[in-house]
């Protein structure tokens, strides 16, 4: 039996598929099954930035409306054979989607994966809520901005009060990405502080990336940064796996990092 | 006022053969001569005479109260504790739901106010966490929170009290409270003659440099 964890942020645009594409495969590095299910449906992007476009021949509105099963739709990985995909419709719009048909699916997929990533869309209306009915656990990633914060405080908000687990009794373990940091700007103030919005969210914090202009180019070549053993969210999206994975790795304060001595050379020689 | 109460016997009769009604009360005269005698109906002159000459004293067409039994009072007096004990129970109830009301009308919340919840709240509040941006609390008790506030607040209580709180939204009584104004560590504002005053509970701490 897997666990199922929902990717939200709330705001648009922070970084959540990029982030389930990299959090997938890297699970998939820890030895354990993953299977990445992009629940954006209308605006399917996953598959681009996992590489997979091409291959798509059912979606998963097709495999509930029972279509197709899940083995005829689902897409391996090129990089790494624990890594499915199962990508979202890009023809239908989300109101296909109805809470009977998401258990049915996600049940069956508990069953043969330990982990099962869900990419929530932006926003907070009902594709939204159908990808956090039945999730063990919430990633909610955010970037250290105020609009990004508040909407994510929001999308808790209602994770809280919509989701089964909790209508059953229980809770949902909630974690949080703080996604793009850019050092220097922390540094001089400009930008958020990790503390503070742990202070504002109050979940636990799961791992934090710094920016990096390597990731866009990854999305674009359909090569997840967590490929990259250069790019330092490639490493942070490593460490933030490994941790899901339930091994100890110490939070590295990626605040500090870009002060470091070889980018002040790298400054100089510029 | 002076006044004394007497109980009196009372002979009620009236007169249908005045020859016969003579002889009666010629024969048991020992007997009435204690009574009060009361005649109903027609009362002649001769009759009349023959009492005064008697010295009875009587009555004519005289409607008495009726004597009761020692069980009817008994009875009446057990209905009246009665109604007074149902008095003293619906008061006693009365007065229980009130100091309920004004005992439970705290509410005491421990759980983060996230962006998008509005609470509505009757009574008094007891918020022992934070209230983030985008979050609305309405309250028509008092308000007492003891941690960051980011959201708005709509109070309109006697008081409330409130942290220092730079970002957020504060209507007391429909007045805007400025924030610079919430600037100690704890804050009361409360609605005196009219006014808002606001006073700090604790001063701000002043962090030494080590």
């Amino acid at each position: 039996m897997g666990i199922v964890i929902a990717v939200i942020s709330g705001k648009g645009g922070v970084g959540k598929t990029t982030a389930v594409a990299n959090i997938g495969l890297g699970v998939a590095m820890n030895d354990k099954t993953c299977m990445v299910v992009d629940f954006d449906i209308g605006q399917r992007n996953l598959d681009m930035i996992l590489g997979l476009e091409n291959r798509v021949v059912y979606d998963m509105v097709q495999v509930m409306d029972g279509e197709a099963s899940v083995k005829q739709a689902l897409i391996k990985s090129k990089v790494h054979p624990n890594l499915h995909f199962l990508a979202a419709s890009q023809s239908k719009d989300k109101s296909v989607l109805s809470s009977k048909k998401v258990q049915k699916l996600i049940t069956e997929l508990k069953e043969s994966y330990d982990y099962v990533i869900l990419d929530s869309p932006a926003g907070i209306e009902s594709g939204f809520e159908h990808t956090i009915e039945f999730a063990d656990a919430a990633i909610v990633v955010v970037n250290p901005e105020v609009s990004s914060i508040r909407d994510a405080d929001r999308a808790i908000g209602i994770l809280d009060s919509k989701s089964q687990r909790v209508k059953d009794g229980g809770d949902v373990a909630k974690y949080l990405i703080i996604n793009r940091i850019v050092a220097d700007m922390v540094q001089s103030g400009e930008m958020l502080r990790s503390e503070d919005i742990l202070d504002i969210l109050s979940i636990k914090l799961v791992g934090k990336v710094p920016e990096d202009p390597v990731v866009i180019d990854a999305s674009n070549q359909g090569k997840p940064v967590i490929l990259n053993k250069n790019s330092i969210a490639g490493q942070a999206y490593i460490r933030v796996s490994s941790r899901l994975c339930g091994k100890k790795v110490e939070i590295k304060n990626v605040e500090l990092s870009d002060s470091g001595i070889f980018k002040r050379l790298r400054g100089i020689f510029r | 006022m002076k006044n004394k109460q007497y109980s009196v016997k009372v002979y009620e009769c009236s007169v249908d053969d005045e020859a016969e009604f003579k002889a009666f009360f010629d024969t048991n005269y020992t007997l009435f001569r204690d009574h009060l005698i009361v005649i109903n109906g027609y009362l002649s002159d001769s009759i009349k005479e023959y009492l005064e000459s008697k010295t009875l004293i009587f009555l004519n067409n005289m409607t008495l109260p009726k004597g009761r039994t020692r069980k009817a009072l008994e009875d009446e007096l057990k209905a009246q504790q009665r109604e007074i004990d149902i008095d003293r129970l619906v008061a006693e109830s009365q007065m229980a739901s009130l100091s309920d009301r004004l005992q439970n009308n705290l509410t005491v919340l421990n759980e983060r106010i996230r962006s998008g919840r509005e609470l509505n709240i009757e009574g008094d509040l007891l918020l022992l966490n934070r209230v983030n941006s985008g979050a609305t609390i309405y309250i028509k008790g008092n308000l007492i929170i003891t941690q960051l506030v980011e959201g708005a607040i709509r109070c309109d209580g006697n008081f409330m009290m409130l942290t220092s709180s730079p970002k957020a939204n504060v209507i007391f009584h429909g007045v805007e409270v400025e924030n610079s104004f919430l600037k100690d560590k704890l804050n009361r504002v409360e609605l005196k003659n009219n006014e808002i005053v606001i006073t700090p509970v604790f001063k701000k701490e002043i962090n030494w440099v080590s």
